[in-house]
């Protein structure tokens, strides 16, 4: 059976297999672990007490919590990135065994954050490098050992240039002639221009 | 199979029943060390070869200790052998392993030097686990090479379902 928010294929085995675990949680209560596993994935920290207070009633054991964890941050993530909407998804769950309040519970807190999430993802896809800071200075030739009398402006830029997984910030340094700058804009220019027509 | 023990690994074995413990000061550090060592290598052979209990025992029977102590070695090596043989397992050689792969799908719509494109291109980054060392590769392909890349991959996973490999994995098992 193909799935929307599996991206149109099956859906994993372990995610089937910890649906009747989810079910065995009170439908509000899962509701509040929705809400911290969306903490997680959007970046904040996650309260993992909270989530281990309001799991005992169901008596989970730790290998339990934590797989009910994993397929809610599953469900969550895998929803957002195929851009499903959240009836389809809760029909979805419902058609997996999850009881319809526990469904409809999980899509309320789905759908508030939806965008949210998305938004996060967005950034997080794969970026080979960043641009940071761009610094420049215009200092004016006045003389050289080849030539007495240059009179000419030169640019100096620094470019900080962001490595996106170590964090590590690499600063690229260049000195451009005035013509060449020049140039160097006009291109930018049109490569901006043509950014715009698209947004 | 029997252990082939030699000779000098047999004389720092030798000195193992009188050394006691740490407090004997009279032994001598160096004896204590080479007696810890070959005790360690008795140990690593013997399970690296997964030596029965019998061949165990009548490989240190050579070196003529009491039957107490052969017991305690023998206990020692069955105790200890699961252990010491799946650390051995893990200094093998390795090679780089697949741990990740981040994809993005791009179009190039101009350049520079042409405008009006429509280009589409794949961009890959592979992550590589070698010996705790993560290293990452950027790769991008356009779909045509993806495409072959896949039914490649694909015909690979495809050689485990035929009479050949089912032969070997049904008699490995």
């Amino acid at each position: 059976m193909r799935f929307r928010f599996c991206g149109d294929l099956d859906c994993p085995d372990w995610v089937l297999a910890e649906i009747s675990t989810l079910a065995k949680i009170s439908s509000v209560k899962l509701k509040l672990i929705c809400a911290q596993v969306l903490r997680d994935l959007l970046g904040e920290p996650m309260e993992y007490e909270k989530i281990l207070k309001l799991t005992s009633d169901a008596k989970l054991e730790s290998g339990d919590v934590k797989a009910t964890i994993a397929v809610l941050g599953f469900i969550l993530s895998s929803a957002a990135k195929h851009n499903v909407d959240s009836e389809s998804l809760s029909s979805e769950l419902q058609q997996l065994g999850l009881p319809k309040e526990h469904a409809s519970g999980l899509c309320r807190s789905y759908e508030e954050k939806q965008s949210s999430l998305q938004d996060s993802l967005r950034a997080c896809s794969l970026r080979l490098s960043q641009l940071g800071l761009v610094r420049w200075r215009v200092d004016y030739t006045l003389s050289s050992s080849e030539l007495q009398e240059v009179n000419e402006p030169l640019v100096h830029l620094t470019f900080n240039v962001q490595n996106r997984e170590c964090g590590r910030t690499t600063a690229v340094s260049m000195t451009v002639s005035a013509d060449k700058f020049r140039v160097l804009l006009a291109e930018l220019k049109q490569a901006q221009t043509l950014m715009n027509t698209l947004l | 199979m029997l252990l082939v023990l030699s000779a000098e690994h047999r004389a720092h074995l030798g000195c193992l029943p009188r050394a006691g413990g740490a407090g004997k000061l009279d032994i001598g550090v160096d004896t204590i060390q080479r007696g810890v060592e070959g005790l360690t290598y008795l140990l690593t052979e013997s399970s690296k070869l997964m030596i029965s209990e019998i061949d165990f025992q009548d490989s240190i029977h050579v070196l003529g200790f009491s039957d107490e102590l052969n017991k305690s070695l023998l206990q020692l090596y069955l105790d200890n052998r699961k252990e010491i043989r799946s650390i051995l397992g893990e200094l093998a050689p390795r090679l780089p392993s697949y741990h990740n792969l981040e994809w993005r799908l791009d179009v190039q719509l101009a350049s520079r030097s042409l405008r009006q494109q429509i280009k589409p291109a794949v961009t890959m980054k592979l992550y590589l686990n070698q010996n705790e060392d993560q290293t990452a590769q950027v790769l991008q392909t356009d779909p045509a090479t993806l495409l072959h890349l896949i039914q490649q991959l694909e015909q690979a996973l495809g050689e485990m379902k035929t009479n050949h490999c089912r032969r070997i994995v049904r008699n490995m098992k």
